[in-house]
């Protein structure tokens, strides 16, 4: 079936194994572009796996995915490589470059994008104002705080304009003050660049605000727990109603 | 994570690995397998009684090793011990002293030839592996859990709680000092060059192949070295595989020095024991050689042999830096290539990499030789390469190529595979990924890489005697002399020989702030 193309994300039995064993799945979901949605479960439910497998670095084994209009898995077979996917994914320990400054950060994933040199500069700074980071170019990543650190791989996260943000635990290490500025980065953010976000948590309540949408997983069972009035997310129907943001932008 | 689009890369590093390292066996086993009635040596009644000698050696040397260099590596890296860090550099020195010269030196001062000095000496060179091994391990335990302990019980509970998660690595160095002693040629053929003689398997290879050149009886004579080789290298790999997961932790917090009370002297004491023994006294040996001996010493007489030792040897002093500087800076990213690879191909490579490294160490040096120079010794534009240094910068490659695969694998291991799956993500090359991601972190361990294969060739005589080129170095040179008796500029030119292969060490410590990584 030829998916939506307003479909950001589309699971369809989708499988996935840990260690040669199945751990998730038969897999249902579809999230319209412009969806957040909250992805909730019990340690080791496989919420960072799923994250992963969307991303291209997970092991799918069987159902098939699209990620922004493509079809890139097919039963055990990966068709388009993570870096070519859109796809951004800010991990949970941040995973940023020790041996590198903020500036080389990103400069580094912007030439590697191809974006010109003349327009590295300018994007680099909006990318560090969004995520309020402007002046920090020469701080080595070592010496950058637990929320800058933070700030700066959502930065990188972003350096390539993905249309699929995967968030893995982003408020995780922080304290409550961090917490709330990041959340209203994230809020802002995801309105102005028009991103559909999968973001893991453990705090619920905390991130509530920001989505339409919650799913919880475990036992290898993905279950929209809650939706709201014009939620689109959907765990069963791969052809859902385009959401509000879809209309609007439809 | 596997990284496909690398591919070019690995083949180019296998491609290397086997032109280097494997195709000398190769060209070994075809012989064999062309030759098979040269097996009839194996039974000759004397190989029974030179497997056992070589394994005697073996044993007890790797034994000493295990004895002297766990406390040893232990002390100097966990405990309050006076001038532990000096003590702990100074421990690396009857390591990096080529065990030639200390055979030299200590027949010199005692008078003792035969097996148990044989034993006694590569025993003293081993030691520092363990050590090295044992303070890694020792290094890695977090410090949570050694306060977990104290509470529990004290110091016996402390180390109780510790030794399992060390003895891995013990055992694995003691494993490598295994195998260093059961293919040293150099130093038992010295031992025994007077007295007593102690034939051991490296021995009767090269007796056999200096004969009548038969390289089918020369493999044949091997097979048992390399049985017993192998038998030592695959459990040191799972040790040393078991020994890095045990102790590592997310959040590692590094363990703080521990306090030894009473035991704190006797502790320096065996220290500084270990030191003067391995080290101390083949150095003063031959700086009192070099300034006269028996003569007289005197400074004129040092400057002297210095200068002799520059005049005569200084061609052979370049060949050796040289040899050892281009095998260095070449193994290193082939190394990098292959020890990435080894850690996030897969379980087929992370134990098939390492082994297949792992197997031109497995033969003894003087059949790798001896292969490499059938394997290049055909005349036309092969001669080219035979005769030149070129073929001596390869088989260091291909032999030693293990050691920094091993190092660079375990320094991979360390790295948090997302800072290379977020480079991916962002579009990052794997060439790019592998140089700007992957190695930046990895400069300690690259570096310790780079110096452990120069310090490797720059003592490199084991397979040397067969390469005609490395003939042209330092270290063949002193061979050759030692057996000619001893002089004051032959003492000259072996301390000439150990400052070249403590230099980069010696460089590092004094101009980095960062510990150099040099074990797996």
């Amino acid at each position: 079936m030829q998916p939506d193309v307003q479909l950001a994300l589309q699971l369809s039995g989708v499988t996935i194994n840990v260690g040669g064993e199945p751990l998730l799945g038969p897999l249902e979901l579809s999230l319209v572009v412009g969806d957040h949605l909250l992805l909730v479960g019990p340690s080791g439910s496989g919420k960072t796996t799923l994250l992963r497998a969307i991303a291209g670095l997970g092991n799918v084994t069987g159902g098939v995915m699209h990620v922004l209009g493509q079809k890139v898995h097919a039963g055990p077979n990966s068709l388009i490589s993570p870096q070519d996917r859109g796809v951004g994914l800010l991990f949970q320990g941040g995973a940023l470059w020790p041996h590198m400054t903020v500036r080389q950060t990103l400069d580094f994933v912007l030439t590697a994008s191809k974006v010109p040199r003349k327009e590295r500069k300018q994007r680099r700074e909006k990318l560090l104002e969004l995520v309020e980071l402007k002046g920090f170019d020469k701080r080595s990543v070592p010496t950058l705080s637990g929320g800058e650190a933070q700030r700066l791989a959502l930065a990188r996260a972003l350096a390539t304009e993905p249309g699929l943000l995967l968030l893995d635990e982003p408020l995780g290490p922080l304290d409550q003050d961090l917490r709330r500025g990041l959340l209203k980065s994230l809020d802002a953010l995801s309105k102005e660049l028009r991103l559909t976000i999968v973001h893991v948590t453990h705090d619920e309540n905390e991130a509530r605000s920001l989505a339409n949408a919650v799913a919880r997983l475990d036992k290898g069972k993905l279950e929209i727990t809650q939706t709201d009035s014009s939620g689109s997310s959907s765990t069963h129907d791969p052809a859902p109603e385009p959401s509000r943001e879809g209309d609007e932008s439809a | 994570m596997k990284s496909k689009r690398s591919d070019p890369l690995f083949a180019l590093a296998i491609g290397a690995l086997i032109l280097f390292g494997l195709a000398p066996l190769i060209v070994m086993g075809w012989r064999l397998v062309n030759a098979s009635e040269a097996l009839g040596v194996l039974k000759d009644p004397r190989v029974m009684s030179l497997l056992g000698r070589t394994l005697g050696l073996g044993l007890s040397a790797a034994a000493l090793a295990g004895l002297l260099g766990a406390p040893f590596g232990f002390l100097v890296a966990r405990t309050k011990l006076p001038l532990g860090k000096l003590l702990g550099a100074l421990g690396l020195l009857p390591f990096l002293i080529p065990p030639l010269l200390l055979a030299t030196t200590w027949t010199q001062v005692t008078g003792l030839r035969g097996a148990p000095m044989t034993a006694l000496l590569i025993g003293l060179s081993t030691t520092p592996i363990v050590a090295l091994f044992t303070a890694k391990a020792a290094g890695r335990i977090d410090a949570r859990r050694e306060e977990a302990a104290l509470l529990a019980g004290g110091r016996p509970a402390l180390f109780a709680m510790e030794w399992p998660l060390i003895a891995p690595a013990v055992m694995a160095g003691c494993a490598f000092a295994f195998l260093f002693a059961i293919h040293d040629f150099a130093l038992p053929d010295y031992v025994s060059s007077v007295g007593p003689k102690f034939n051991v398997f490296a021995d009767e290879v090269f007796a056999v192949w200096q004969v009548d050149q038969d390289a089918p009886e020369a493999v044949a004579t091997a097979i048992p070295l390399v049985l017993m080789t192998l038998a030592a290298l695959l459990p040191a790999l799972v040790l040393m595989r078991r020994g890095s997961m045990a102790t590592i932790e997310g959040n590692f917090e590094a363990p703080k020095p521990l306090d030894l009370g009473a035991g704190r002297w006797p502790a320096f004491l065996f220290c500084l024991g270990f030191v003067v023994l391995g080290a101390g006294v083949p150095l003063g040996r031959l700086f009192w050689e070099a300034g006269g001996g028996p003569q007289g010493w005197s400074q004129v007489a040092l400057g002297e042999a210095f200068a002799m030792a520059f005049e005569l040897g200084r061609d052979d002093l370049r060949h050796s830096i040289l040899f050892a500087f281009s095998a260095a800076s070449l193994a290193v990213p082939l190394a990098l290539v292959l020890g990435h690879r080894a850690e996030r191909g897969g379980r087929t490579a992370r134990f098939g990499l390492p082994l297949l490294v792992l197997l031109p160490l497995a033969v003894p040096a003087i059949l790798y030789g001896i292969g490499t120079v059938l394997l290049w010794n055909r005349g036309g534009g092969f001669e080219l390469i035979y005769s030149s240094g070129v073929l001596v910068v390869m088989m260091i490659i291909g032999r030693f190529l293990c050691f920094p695969t091993l190092v660079c694998q375990s320094g991979v291991a360390s790295l948090n595979p997302e800072l290379e799956e977020a480079a991916q993500l962002a579009g990052i090359s794997p060439v790019k990924r592998l140089l700007r991601v992957v190695a930046p972190p990895l400069w300690p361990s690259l570096a310790g890489a780079w110096t452990l294969i120069f310090v490797l060739a720059v003592r490199e005589l084991d397979a040397a005697v067969i390469v005609p080129a490395a003939k042209q170095t330092a270290m063949y040179r002193v061979f050759n002399a030692v057996h000619f008796g001893h002089s004051n500029y032959v003492a000259a030119l072996s301390l000439l020989v150990i400052f070249v292969v403590i230099l980069p060490g010696l460089l590092w410590a004094l101009f980095s702030k960062r510990r150099m990584e040099i074990l797996p």
